[in-house]
């Protein structure tokens, strides 16, 4: 069974749910999981330079970061467009405090946040997941498995605690000397 | 043409009130009220003589720390209040750390970001042969379906027709007062030939005209309220088909019209 499921995984390319594996023998999700965890480690131990990830209940065959500079010798990929500033803020507002409004969010970055949201929803990185029961019953946002994918997380629970950016001013501003000039060279502006 | 400038860009009002801050090596609690004000102001400036304009929240945001300033400096209402008044920065204190949050669990993710692209996937594979749903069967009537096609096909001739002959929307002055006289010949008429329905689009004297089918809507819903009319529906986005109503339009006049005109909006 692990070796079919290997091979499910490699047809699949994308993230494939474990349950939908599970199906196609009729077995428990549970159980499911239970196999390609174990074909996970096996692959590690292995020395692999392919790897099993998890992204929530599904898994993804994809290399190993390692070999990454071998890979683009081999092919140029094509460059994707990394996200701005404010997106990767509104991102974490939403990664951190989902379920959350843009009204709430635009309270925290102190700007509007609208568009961006819109564009992170384009992207498939954020979708909307109910409303609110405050006035205007509005739209509440929550991240999305495409997200958890992207910046590599296997759940929301590895996002890295929130107190550890909490950090009074004085020790932040010696941390952040150095990158603070990187971010004046940063912004070259056209007119 | 690009070239660097000595001043940074900043996302939003928070950011920059931060940074200097940041710079100037104080704790977000305890914020050296006029000299960050006086900085942050410096920047605005400096700004619009670049050229550069900045969003309004950058203003707000300015005279929200011009008025936190001027409540440190006022000493007389210190005294007279309790000792333990609040201080006026602690608010705009909180949300700064919470921005600073933001700020950082954003550059962390710009860095998962760079570092997950060295991870590489493959895309699915293409399997539509094996998959075996079967094509959406369409269950309609041969009927239904040629008056759907023949709808279609007028809709598109009726666009294609609008759009060779550029014809410039008149806006007519049209009232609901002069429609509902329109409407009220039409009952008589068919009154007259002894023809019991009418359908809507007979009211609507000029098809093309968006406006025109609104007013003839609007009259009709006032003339049915006012029992002129009545009218039935009989299948969803079918055609309205109307009827006398119990008053007879015999002894609508013009003036009848304008009173039930009277209160609705004039559409211009």
């Amino acid at each position: 069974m692990k070796s079919a499921l290997e091979s499910m995984l490699f047809v699949w390319g994308d993230p494939l749910p474990a349950k939908n594996a599970g199906d196609v023998f009729g077995i428990s999700q549970e159980e499911t999981e239970e196999l390609l965890d174990e074909l996970m480690v096996e692959y590690e131990e292995r020395g692999s330079g392919i790897q099993i990830r998890r992204i929530n209940a599904s898994y993804q065959l994809v290399t190993k970061e390692e070999n990454a500079d071998f890979i683009r010798r081999l092919a140029t990929p094509v460059k994707v467009k990394k996200l701005s500033q404010a997106a990767l803020e509104v991102l974490a507002i939403i990664a951190y405090k989902q379920p959350v409004t843009k009204a709430e969010m635009e309270a925290i970055r102190g700007t509007r946040c609208d568009r961006v949201v819109d564009g992170l929803e384009a992207k498939g990185l954020v979708r909307e997941c109910g409303r609110s029961t405050g006035a205007g019953r509005p739209v509440l946002y929550g991240t999305t498995d495409k997200f958890l994918e992207v910046f590599g997380f296997s759940d929301l629970s590895e996002l890295p605690s929130i107190d550890l950016f909490e950090s009074d001013s004085a020790s932040a501003a010696e941390e952040e000397d150095s990158e603070s000039d990187q971010r004046q060279l940063h912004f070259p502006f056209g007119m | 043409m690009s070239y660097k400038v000595r001043l940074p860009l900043f996302e939003g009002p928070f950011d920059l009130l931060v940074y200097l801050i940041e710079r100037a090596k104080v704790s977000i609690y305890d914020i050296p009220i006029a000299e960050i004000t006086a900085q942050y102001m410096d920047y605005l400036r400096d700004m619009r003589e670049l050229n550069v304009s900045l969003s309004s929240e950058f203003l707000v945001l300015a005279s929200e720390l011009l008025q936190i300033k001027s409540q440190m400096m006022l000493p007389g209402q210190r005294e007279k209040e309790e000792p333990l008044t609040e201080d006026p920065r602690s608010d705009l204190a909180e949300r700064l750390a919470e921005y600073r949050k933001c700020k950082l669990a954003g550059t962390m993710l710009r860095k998962r970001e760079s570092e997950m692209r060295d991870i590489y996937r493959k895309p699915q594979e293409d399997l539509h042969e094996y998959t075996d749903h079967p094509d959406e069967v369409l269950s309609l009537g041969m009927d239904d379906f040629v008056k759907a096609f023949r709808a279609f096909l007028h809709r598109k001739k009726t666009v294609a027709d609008t759009v060779n002959r550029y014809t410039l929307l008149e806006r007519e002055r049209r009232t609901v007062e002069a429609k509902m006289m329109h409407i009220r010949d039409v009952m008589l008429r068919a009154k007259d030939w002894e023809i019991r329905e009418i359908s809507f689009s007979d009211f609507v004297e000029n098809p093309e005209s968006r406006m025109d089918t609104i007013v003839s809507f609007l009259s009709l819903l006032q003339l049915s309220r006012d029992q002129y009319l009545q009218p039935e529906q009989r299948f969803l986005y079918g055609e309205i088909t109307i009827r006398s109503g119990k008053k007879d339009f015999a002894e609508f006049d013009a003036e009848e019209a304008a009173g039930r005109a009277a209160g609705d909006l004039q559409i211009v």
